[in-house]
């Protein structure tokens, strides 16, 4: 049975023609044009191409034919069709027909030299700059129209934001502190051992988790988290058009989408930092209790007392430009999706990127403004 | 081989589907010839895609026999179950291109994975495909994003054959073309009907597209096939469904 399937052609000299057999299929005609070609060309100018022994014939199989006819014809070769049937003759005929313009390459696109991208990417930039202040505007108009109407806070949809960018955070965001409040006070603790300045680990621990980790590590998840969800959000919107129909019936989406997801954004974000402090100074209290042998009580009064509530204040404050900056980039790089399931992927991919970034150099800025104050 | 008549492409018996809560289906048969274009019509909630979809193994049907090309298709080995893939080409409703790549690299795909043929002759191959549901070659480079609708349905149906299938599956061929596009489609459908001796089975709801292309339809309702015959005949059928679906065109 294989056998009688097998793809084949073949020289028959004694009836001077070609004898094609099997399947003229697309999925057997592996190699069957290099066998062709191996075939020593006969000496007759008129060659016959025998089709009584094909069991199957499609489309790729009359291609192939055509190729071969091709090769013969190019020896000068006279070549007849025998034993085809009329529909397979049709086939045939129908991509012989057609045969010139199979030869068509598209043409490539050639890539531009540096200067032109740089420039190109430059433009990109300063029309997405132009995006964001055009954002900020509109936000700053909506959120003062909505402070003379109350009704248009959208009190319902700020709460379902905070639910899944604050309380959906909640396990992430404390498992992750207290790990980091772990590793912290164990890589200080290290070195204050060697001093024997054990109790300082409250001090040291606490400035940097209140000033520094917390709030960064705070941001980063919700950066991962939320910034990313608000673009496929929205993204998803705009290729549904529905962006589109809320233009369309005069509403703004702005208004409906973006005020709210930034209002719930920065009434939770200081929130979840304070949630994080508590968890990191766990993390940093457990293990000053099992390697350094500073009690609890030990820890949390010199905390109170060397650090205390002002440090963490220094942190917090950063809350709400962390936030501003998270929900302004997921949003505005939801909007800039362009008709395509790809875009989504590569706009929230951007849309973390730009969000850490950002956040990272709002931290630096913060860092700076702190000690020119001098605290 | 025996000469007697050949066994039907696709035979349906008892397709049950149970679905969101709801039985879509109670009893579906079905079958379909070698060569017939077969179209399914029926209201809209009806379960004609949910029949495409169990056809082509996208869906698990909760109970009943499908036997495509003579196996059954719940007996198969992976296999056998990816061969069997081999055999059928679908032309989804909203053409379902791979967006991140060209039309001509969106019907190479199938090729490429699946043959080891040359690059040269998997290429004309492609372009060949690309003639036969006429398009410009020039559209071979373009995303299919850059054409028009028409013209992406036309791509699609090229990746459809792209593997010379016995069986083509299309679902809504026509619908959101305009009536021109949509009549030149039809002309394709029956063009490669003959060309490619393709048996197709149709999701349709267009009137005119009907009339012109499907040798036999059959009529989904009540979670049955409500009746299966020319369109013709359908029209007379004194079904109230079936009457009451032609009553308003």
């Amino acid at each position: 049975m294989s056998q009688a399937n097998q793809i084949k052609i073949s020289f028959d000299v004694q009836e001077a023609c070609y004898v094609c057999h099997g399947e003229w299929s697309i999925s057997n005609l592996a190699g069957l044009l290099t066998e062709f070609k191996q075939i020593p060309t006969p000496k007759a100018l008129k060659t016959i191409i025998n089709g009584k022994n094909i069991s199957v014939f499609d489309s790729a199989g009359a291609l192939a034919i055509i190729r071969c006819m091709n090769q013969l014809n190019q020896d000068k070769k006279e070549v007849e069709l025998k034993n085809f049937s009329p529909s397979q003759l049709l086939l045939i005929e129908l991509v012989q027909s057609q045969y010139t313009s199979l030869l068509y390459e598209p043409p490539i696109l050639k890539s531009e030299n540096i200067l032109h991208r740089i420039g190109e990417e430059a433009i990109n930039k300063l029309n997405q700059a132009d995006g964001v202040i055009v954002l900020i505007g509109d936000l700053s108009i909506k959120l003062f129209e909505a402070i003379i109407t109350w009704r248009r806070f959208h009190l319902p949809n700020i709460v379902s934001n905070i639910y899944s960018a604050g309380i959906q955070a909640l396990p992430i965001v404390a498992l992750l502190s207290f790990l980091i409040g772990v590793v912290l006070a164990y890589q200080m603790g290290l070195q204050l051992q060697t001093y024997g300045a054990n109790i300082f680990i409250a001090y040291i621990s606490g400035m940097a988790i209140f000033r520094e980790f917390s709030p960064l590590i705070t941001a980063i998840i919700v950066a991962g988290r939320t910034s990313s969800a608000f673009t496929a959000q929205i993204g998803s919107m705009k290729i549904n058009e529905e962006i589109d129909a809320l233009y369309t019936m005069g509403l703004s989406p702005t208004e409906l989408l973006v005020v709210p997801k930034m209002l719930g954004l920065v009434l939770v974000f200081p929130l979840l930092i304070f949630w994080s402090d508590v968890f990191s100074v766990l993390g940093a209290m457990f293990m000053s209790k099992t390697m350094l042998q500073v009690g609890y009580v030990d820890f949390l009064n010199r905390l109170r007392d060397s650090v205390g509530l002002k440090q963490m204040m220094l942190g917090l404050y950063k809350a709400p430009v962390f936030a501003l900056i998270v929900s302004l980039v997921g949003c505005f790089q939801g909007f800039e999706v362009q008709s395509s399931a790809d875009n989504i992927g590569s706009q929230t991919t951007k849309s973390v990127v730009q969000a850490l970034f950002l956040i990272i150099v709002a931290d630096a800025a913060f860092s700076i403004v702190y000690s020119w104050m001098k605290i | 081989m025996p000469k007697s008549a050949p066994p039907p492409i696709i035979e349906i018996q008892g397709l049950k589907n149970y679905l969101g809560g709801a039985w879509v289906h109670s009893d579906v048969n079905l079958t379909v010839n070698k060569g017939e274009i077969l179209a399914i019509i029926g209201g809209s909630g009806s379960g004609k895609t949910t029949i495409l979809r169990s056809l082509l193994m996208l869906q698990k049907p909760t109970a009943g026999l499908i036997k495509m090309f003579g196996q059954d298709i719940k007996s198969l080995s992976a296999e056998d179950t990816d061969t069997l893939r081999r055999r059928w080409g679908m032309m989804f409703q909203h053409s379902a291109l791979f967006s991140a790549m060209t039309v001509l690299e969106n019907i190479l795909f199938p090729m490429t994975e699946f043959t080891k043929l040359d690059k040269q002759f998997t290429h004309e191959l492609a372009m060949l495909k690309i003639k036969l549901v006429g398009l410009p070659k020039e559209a071979a480079g373009k995303y299919p994003a850059e054409l028009s609708g028409g013209m992406q349905r036309r791509a699609a149906a090229a990746r459809a054959i792209a593997m010379d299938p016995e069986l083509l599956f299309l679902d809504e061929p026509t619908t959101g073309l305009d009536p021109h596009s949509a009549r030149q489609f039809d002309d394709l459908i029956l063009f490669l009907r003959d060309t490619l001796n393709l048996t197709i089975v149709m999701v349709s709801h267009d009137f005119e597209s009907l009339k012109k292309t499907s040798d036999r339809i059959a009529f989904v309702g009540k979670g049955k096939i409500l009746s299966v015959e020319p369109i013709a005949e359908l029209m007379k059928n004194p079904d109230p469904l079936i009457a009451d679906y032609f009553s308003n065109l």
